[in-house]
């Protein structure tokens, strides 16, 4: 999967999580600046680990590998 | 009013509502006063009293659900009766003139009195204090929690803000609004499968029963809740996001005040002796999308998630944060909360006093060491209310008894508050005091 595959299967699951139109999420904000809280950005490392096999909740990664979708797609793509 | 049908008179209550509505008849049985709690905008500025009751009544006539009580339908389904007869009566509203030299400590009081009234009939679920002090005004929104969550009834008071700001439109039949809800009486497998992994999580749960909590007086009749109120402001808030950060990793802000909490209360635990049992803490969170609270103002739309910490890792802050988020995760995979909504269906057909029971046979007699929650931030949106730019906004709710104890966290306009509320008699205001100074400490704030 390249990375901007993974970065649309992002940006598509946030939009589910947050209930909004997936044309509002722009893939290079910040996460919280999205609306993402706490749970639901667990709500999206649940998804990730489901859809990718990666588990990110204590995966050592820092806020910039988790800022924004590309970085997070990035992450993704390296693991 | 006759072209209004039947079936509009009433909306059905779900699983969530059935139980928020067991935890006020628990605390109504206890305290003589049922689960309310109030949201206090603070304003620079007054608004006009006149100004202020006209828009309460015009609210109403548009949201006659104000005035409603609990029926069983035929199918046995709990509903909210809706009154359309009482549309003429107004919401109490009280107005208070404090002279210029009275300190942010007696408006506090006279915030925790106002909390602690009873609504004076079953048909009433909410009233207004104006409290005018200097060039500020307090206004307080008393509410039934059976009618609104917290996040709702932020909400209800940006309707309120709309009205004021629509108030030339004239009112007709057609702005009556009255949310609905499904009796949600099909899909039974579904719910009975749910049902299965909320026993198994309440069994967890219960493994080490009775939990670690504070005893109640001895009589609990007519006792008041008291209030600790810590506003943050911008700064202290951009430390504990830091720390949270630091300590818990990128937007780990809800496990991290949860964890915090959890350790001053083992302090405080440990202080008094109280060493048997786990930590367990239910923490209510919201199930609709930001977006969408405006759409879904009245009653619960709440579910729960349940923390469990075993003392040992009270000791330890980065174990404790580890065990929180661990449990956090595992729960959301698990989802858990949308279970708990499917699995509380079922228990709708139990009247109030045995589903009041049952709750705490699985705790031995509990229901939790302590309430927690952390709303985030605030569901009302604009800036200023009827004119007037809006300083803070805090709640301050009355909490279950048992355990009669919570720690709450909201935020407005990216400053985070924090409020301890108890019961009378549970704390001192010594322990009180030193409990949210620590709080305070932990969280990097001080």
């Amino acid at each position: 999967m390249n990375l901007k595959e993974i970065e649309n299967i992002l940006a598509q699951q946030i939009a589910i999580i947050l209930a909004v139109d997936p044309s509002k999420i722009i893939k290079d904000v910040p996460l919280h600046e999205i609306g993402i809280d706490s749970l639901s950005f667990v709500e999206l490392l649940v998804f990730i680990e489901k859809t990718f096999n990666i588990k990110l909740m204590e995966s050592g990664l820092t806020r910039e590998d988790f800022r924004t979708i590309r970085s997070l797609a990035l992450s993704i793509q390296d693991e | 009013m006759s072209n209004i049908n039947f079936f509009r008179k009433k909306r059905y209550l779900t699983g969530i509502d059935w139980i928020i509505h067991a935890l006020d008849y628990i605390t109504k049985k206890g305290t003589g006063t049922g689960n309310t709690s109030q949201i206090i905008l603070e304003l620079d500025g007054a608004p006009a009293e006149d100004e202020f009751r006209d828009c309460i009544g015009n609210l109403i006539k548009k949201y006659p659900v104000l005035h409603g009580r609990t029926s069983r339908d035929y199918n046995l389904a709990p509903y909210w009766k809706i009154s359309f007869t009482k549309q003429s009566q107004p919401l109490p509203v009280k107005a208070s003139y404090l002279d210029n030299t009275s300190c942010e400590a007696d408006i506090f009081s006279i915030l925790a009195q106002i909390a602690n009234l009873k609504f004076i009939s079953n048909q009433e679920h909410l009233f207004f204090h104006l409290i005018y002090t200097g060039n500020k005004c307090y206004v307080v929104m008393t509410f039934d929690h059976r009618l609104f969550d917290a996040r709702g009834a932020e909400a209800f008071l940006e309707i309120l803000q709309n009205e004021w700001k629509n108030k030339d439109n004239t009112f007709c039949d057609k702005d009556i609004i009255v949310p609905a809800e499904s009796a949600h009486l099909r899909r039974w497998r579904r719910k009975f499968i749910a049902g299965q992994q909320v026993n198994r999580t309440f069994l967890k749960l219960g493994e080490n029963a009775p939990p670690r909590a504070l005893p109640l007086p001895a009589s609990l009749n007519n006792r008041r809740f008291r209030f600790k109120v810590i506003p943050f402001d911008k700064h202290q808030t951009d430390l504990i996001v830091e720390n949270a950060y630091k300590e818990a990793g990128y937007l780990m802000l809800m496990p991290y005040v949860l964890a915090s909490a959890v350790w001053v209360m083992h302090r405080l635990f440990s202080k008094r002796n109280i060493k048997s049992g786990d930590y367990v803490v239910p923490v209510s969170i919201d199930m609709r999308p930001t977006d969408k609270v405006q759409q879904e103002v009245f009653f619960n739309h709440v579910s729960f998630l349940f923390f469990i910490v075993r003392p040992d890792a009270a000791d330890h802050f980065p174990v404790l944060i580890k065990s929180i988020k661990q449990q956090l995760y595992e729960q959301v995979k698990s989802e858990l909360p949308r279970n708990f909504q499917e699995a509380s269906l079922l228990m709708r057909i139990l009247p109030l006093p045995i589903l009041s029971n049952i709750m705490r046979v699985y705790l031995k007699g509990q229901i939790a060491s302590f309430s927690f929650s952390n709303v985030g931030e605030s569901a009302y949106k604009s800036s200023s209310f009827m004119g007037k730019k809006i300083l803070n906004i805090l709640h301050m709710p009355r909490v279950p008894v048992p355990p009669g104890l919570g720690i709450f966290f909201h935020q407005f306009q990216n400053k985070l508050n924090v409020v301890l509320s108890f019961l009378e008699g549970i704390l001192s205001d010594e322990e009180a005091n030193e409990l949210i100074h620590t709080l305070q400490s932990r969280l990097g704030a001080k």
